[in-house]
């Protein structure tokens, strides 16, 4: 009796734990100043980046170093609709984006996944990306090397009645509940029947392919949908910063969502949403040492790759797997 | 015409030749350890801040042979980093997923930009060209500069000697039988850990040969690295991953591609290179050349 209610509040700490970032991240405005608030929406988009983008990278198995393509393609999508046809709706300026991602995505998926497997993969999307940031740099309707600037927010209008996004923190309540809508499809994605096949097809590609399934087109689906939910976390991006430049679309950015998956550990669907707070923190803690942020990130990156392979959250569950049941010694292979 | 068309050649081979100095310890140090390190263009830029660094201890502009004498003296430095990066992380990467040790060796990529911004500063620093090699060659109506000429000689130089190495020595060719096989090799009483050791030395040490050989080629920023090491990547993978003569055939191709394709092309610098990395990579997967040569 006293051991299951201890194991009770050990699996409930993850819940907790769950309620009180939501609860952080809805009352930000309330008690932050606007520079924080700022960060903290970007901080919403990054989780949604990197949740999306751990589908082909912690389930599926596959290392794509291109995926900053997707977040560029999305929000330099929508922004130019934006300023192209200012009168329509916003929420047809974000599938706009999101559709313009999926299209690239399945563009690159089929080059990418036709042939290349493992380190080629990485390379070939990495080769595929810097592409697209040098087309989107090259290209004068979307601004060339400065980027688009004065990006509006719009308004959204509900027929009844109209929300003005510009004013306060609507746009920032906006991202929050459109984030917890796209985290929530990558929850169901990732415990459903799909998200099974991938995860078997990481662990045995071979062995899923005898029993007939289609392990390229599985591939390809995980691709799909990661790239479309990075699109539309960077179609909401534009009008928040209301700056976009080519840098979005650089291989460093698309490393920015490996990091955090390894980081918070890529096994685990919330594992990189730990992973891009803790490096948020980390990021804002040492923005004003120059030259030390990439110190900082690179030797805890480091330190995670060589010393704790599971992440911060693997390593959890190890020592509390240790603490409740010491006597067990290893744990087993399962 | 035939000047401007061989005048755009020469500035693609040049470009060739400075990818391969980058590319050849890359692809040496993949075709040992399977390990596709990251970090090689962070320690090609640490090799060319060296090449800064000691030339601004004297009076700047160098004779050619105490510029060769100073980009030993970057290989041989960066080599000895290489050693320490080899005892403290690649001997822990041995049994992991490629792609992992990708990711390792991005972070110490991290760690030398750090390290370069922190030592040397954010801003734009520039090397002289050794002195006999600042004018120009004229040729009949072609003019190249004498640096330029000098690049695609050092190009041709480390891949003729690595070639030669590889191919006609003994120590070159226990080298190729670990790469292929090598607990056959262990077994065959072949010490495998020093000649991993000997391959990443001998990687990190190309690296900081090209740093220094290239260090006048454009001017030093933080991002250096990172800009020759996706150029690099794509070389390679043309090639195919640990082949170094694949690395040499693929950077000319690549070079002479991205070259006439900025000059017909004016508005796209740059693309034709990714676009030609992902056509050759769509067709032949494997690259040009397969295994390890």
């Amino acid at each position: 009796m006293d051991n299951n209610t201890t194991s009770f509040g050990f699996k409930a700490t993850p819940l907790i734990a769950l309620a009180l970032c939501f609860a952080a991240f809805a009352t930000v405005p309330f008690w932050a100043e606007k520079g924080l608030v700022f960060l903290a929406g970007i901080l919403m988009l990054q989780i949604v980046f990197a949740l999306s983008f751990n589908l082909i990278f912690g389930l599926t198995g596959l290392v794509s170093f291109g995926q900053a393509a997707f977040f560029a393609a999305g929000a330099y999508a929508s922004a130019w609709l934006s300023s192209y046809a200012p009168d329509l709706p916003f929420v047809l300026t974000l599938a706009f984006g999101g559709l313009v991602g999926a299209l690239l995505s399945v563009l690159i998926g089929m080059v990418a996944l036709h042939r290349a497997s493992g380190i080629y993969f990485a390379i070939l999307t990495l080769a595929l990306g810097q592409l697209i940031y040098t087309l989107i740099g090259k290209s004068t309707a979307l601004g060339r090397e400065d980027g688009l600037i004065g990006i509006t927010r719009p308004n959204l209008n509900f027929g009844l009645f109209e929300i003005d996004l510009s004013r306060g923190d609507d746009y920032y309540y906006l991202i929050f509940v459109a984030s917890a809508g796209m985290i929530v499809s990558l929850w169901w994605v990732w415990h459903g029947t799909l998200g099974r096949t991938l995860s078997a097809i990481r662990q045995e590609p071979e062995r899923i392919r005898f029993l007939g399934v289609n392990v390229r087109r599985y591939r390809e689906y995980a691709f799909v949908i990661s790239g479309t939910v990075t699109a539309l976390a960077g179609a909401l991006l534009a009008p928040w910063s209301q700056i976009i430049t080519p840098m979005i679309a650089h291989w460093s950015y698309s490393a920015l969502p490996i990091l955090f998956c390894l980081l918070g550990g890529s096994t685990r669907f919330w594992g990189p949403a730990v992973g891009a707070i803790v490096f948020a923190g980390l990021e804002h803690s040492t923005r004003n040492m120059f030259g030390m942020a990439e110190l900082i990130v690179g030797g805890a990156l480091l330190f995670v790759v060589l010393a704790m392979p599971g992440g911060i959250l693997g390593t959890i569950a190890l020592l509390r797997q240790k603490i409740l049941s010491p006597a067990e010694g290893r744990p087993s292979d399962e | 015409m035939l000047a401007d068309f061989l005048l755009i050649a020469m500035n693609g081979l040049v470009w060739a030749m400075a990818i391969f100095l980058v590319a050849s310890g890359l692809t040496l140090v993949f075709g040992i350890l399977h390990i596709l390190n990251f970090s090689h263009g962070g320690f090609v830029m640490i090799g060319a801040y060296l090449a800064y660094s000691i030339m601004n201890l004297g009076s700047g502009a160098v004779g050619i042979v105490a510029f060769l004498g100073l980009a030993l003296a970057c290989a041989v430095t960066v080599g000895a980093m290489g050693f320490v990066i080899d005892r403290v992380v690649f001997k822990r990467l041995k049994d992991v997923d490629d792609s992992y040790s990708l990711i390792a060796t991005y972070a110490i990529l991290l760690l030398s930009e750090g390290a370069v911004k922190t030592i040397w500063g954010p801003n734009f620093l520039s090397v002289y060209p050794p002195k006999g090699l600042g004018g120009a060659v004229f040729l009949g109506d072609f003019i190249m500069p004498a640096y330029a000429l000098f690049v695609i000689g050092a190009g041709i130089a480390v891949f003729l000697v690595l070639d030669f190495w590889l191919q006609r020595t003994a120590s070159g060719k226990i080298m190729k039988s670990v790469a292929l096989d090598p607990w056959m090799a262990s077994l065959l009483g072949i010490n495998i850990n020093l000649i991993f050791t000997v391959a990443v030395v001998a990687g990190f040490a190309l690296a900081g040969l090209a740093g220094g050989v290239l260090a006048p080629n454009q001017s030093l920023s933080p991002m250096m690295g990172g800009t020759y090491i996706i150029q690099a990547f794509g070389v390679i993978i043309v090639g195919g991953i640990g082949n170094v003569r694949g690395a040499f055939l693929a950077a000319i191709l690549l070079g002479l591609i991205d070259a006439f394709g900025t000059v017909y092309v004016p508005s796209l610098p740059g693309v034709f290179f990714f676009v030609a990395v992902a056509v050759i990579i769509l067709f032949r997967p494997q690259g040009l050349l397969s295994g390890v040569r």
